[in-house]
């Protein structure tokens, strides 16, 4: 039986002929779109939480506390709310790091008569102070500290790359449903070519008793396949385009966004965008209706 | 085996009602061989369609092989067709299907497996006197073979019934006389049989249980 029901499917497939074709390019542009945007926002999504592991606020001292008093500021700032982690930077040391940024110009910080740098505690926040309504709380409780001086940082800049990420992600599923919809009503179309086209098989089919599983699967089926056909191409098609074009964007995104190398779909991904292709194309199928009975 | 109980049917043509069966009664026993006459617009196709549960009369009761039509459920419609053959004036066979995948297909859609499938449609055909044209396809055929195919279709599942509308209306006689023929051998094997013809010379042939309709009502049951 079910040798007959996927038989008669693929019969199904050549009948709606070009409408199918149509139907399979418009499904492989709906999910292409789809991906795509996806891609961009799931790459953007692992910038912006690398970013706010990175949010740092920085706590200039007034002047470098003794070790009996850094022990102690140190203590007060751990159980500060909004902190997760915490480390001293000592003037010796920020002055070290000002000659490793300066590199080969390092010997200008040698003309200076005495460290201008300030000794500071580096403050990392937790997940939930690292938002920007929640860095600005803790900026503000570290500023009354009676040894801060200055206090910097900010999760605004992160914030920002998210609102990005997430108008990327609302576009990509704007353009995917749009062109999905399409997609689906093409579908529909073909399925309806197809069963006027088998309208005698199907007079037949009801004739002699066969039930309505039997008579309309074939066409699920059928739309199943066309969803299957546009999913595979679109996933070619991404991972034609990612194979060009990851390579030659990874320096640029490294530089701007801190991201090593741009990821494609995970396997569950990949199931998910033919999955989804499939319910389209099964969609548009079963929403063909045939002749109803008495 | 058929029970028609006071059965009329009305077609509405938008504000006309048109009716085409009047409070029509008659009982055919298991293995009857019933020929149903009348001229063109008596109501035979339209009595045939509500046995087979095609249509719903608009009033009366049909009790066919045990099921009750009136008021049945969809599931029990392909049921009651499982046991029911329909041959047609015009055969209905699928153009791109030779003879033996249009027997088959029959078989196939109700989930047969293979080797009884081959069995059962080379039995049909031999039945109808078609095993050697189970290769060609409907437009090699003349009407007398596409309609022996299509009685073959009909029988394959070997059905305890079998209604033929006007099976030999496109057919000259010696072709028609093929299909009688065939139908008899069919209705030997105890197959309850309805034929409905408008030829009045090929019922009174047959010497059958006759019932004669005329403007929607049966007139004459006789033989």
């Amino acid at each position: 039986m079910a040798g007959f029901l996927i038989g008669e499917a693929f019969r199904d497939l050549r009948r709606a002929g070009r409408v199918a074709v149509s139907a399979i390019v418009l499904i492989t542009l709906s999910l292409a779109a789809l991906g795509g945007f996806w891609l961009v926002s799931s790459n953007l999504d692992r910038a912006v939480a690398q970013w706010r592991n990175r949010v740092r606020i920085v706590v200039y001292l007034k002047r470098e506390p003794s070790s009996a008093d850094l022990s102690a500021l140190i203590e007060r700032v751990r159980t500060t709310p909004g902190v997760a982690g915490i480390s001293f930077v000592s003037k010796a040391e920020a002055l070290r790091g000002l000659k490793q940024v300066l590199g080969k110009d390092a010997s200008v910080v040698d003309q200076l008569p005495a460290n201008p740098l300030p000794a500071s505690l580096e403050v990392t926040p937790s997940a939930a102070a690292a938002t920007p309504d929640g860095a600005r709380e803790l900026v503000a409780r570290l500023a009354a500290l009676p040894e801060a001086d200055e206090v910097a940082g900010s999760a605004d800049w992160v914030e920002q790359l998210s609102r990005w990420q997430r108008l990327l992600q609302t576009i990509g599923f704007g353009v995917g449903a749009v062109l999905g919809i399409a997609a689906i009503l093409t579908v529909t179309t073909a399925t309806t070519l197809v069963l006027h086209a088998r309208r005698h098989e199907t007079e037949i089919m009801r004739l002699v008793g066969a039930s309505e599983v039997t008579i309309r699967l074939p066409l699920l089926l059928q739309g199943m396949m066309q969803g299957l056909a546009g999913a595979v191409l679109a996933l070619a098609a991404l991972v034609l385009t990612y194979s060009l074009v990851a390579p030659r964007l990874e320096p640029l995104v490294n530089l701007t966004l801190g991201l090593s190398r741009l990821v494609f779909f995970t396997p569950l991904g990949v199931t998910a965008l033919l999955g989804a292709g499939t319910l389209l194309g099964g969609l548009g199928g079963w929403l063909a209706r045939a002749g109803r009975e008495p | 085996m058929i029970e028609v109980h006071r059965v009329s049917k009305v077609y509405s043509v938008g504000p006309v009602k048109v009716p085409a069966l009047r409070e029509v009664s008659f009982r055919i026993a298991k293995g009857e061989f019933v020929v149903l006459t009348g001229a063109s617009g008596a109501g035979k196709t339209t009595l045939l369609r509500l046995l087979y549960r095609d249509d719903l009369p608009s009033e009366g009761d049909i009790e066919v092989l045990g099921y009750d039509l009136v008021p049945m459920r969809r599931a029990s419609v392909a049921a009651l067709r499982r046991s029911i053959g329909v041959v047609f004036q015009d055969a209905k066979l699928l153009p791109v299907r030779t003879v033996y995948e249009n027997v088959a297909f029959v078989l196939r859609v109700l989930g047969a497996p293979r080797r009884e499938i081959t069995e059962r449609v080379f039995d049909a055909l031999r039945t109808v006197g078609m095993s050697s044209r189970a290769q060609a396809y409907p437009a090699q055929l003349s009407q007398g073979e596409a309609q022996r195919a299509a009685l073959a279709r009909a029988i394959v599942r070997r059905p305890p019934l079998l209604l033929a509308d006007e099976p030999t209306g496109n057919l000259d006689e010696s072709m028609a006389a093929e299909i009688i023929e065939a139908l008899k051998d069919i209705g030997s094997g105890g197959t309850t049989i309805v034929l409905a013809t408008h030829q009045a010379r090929l019922a009174a042939a047959l010497k059958r249980r006759t019932l004669t309709l005329e403007a929607g009502q049966v007139v004459k049951d006789e033989g």
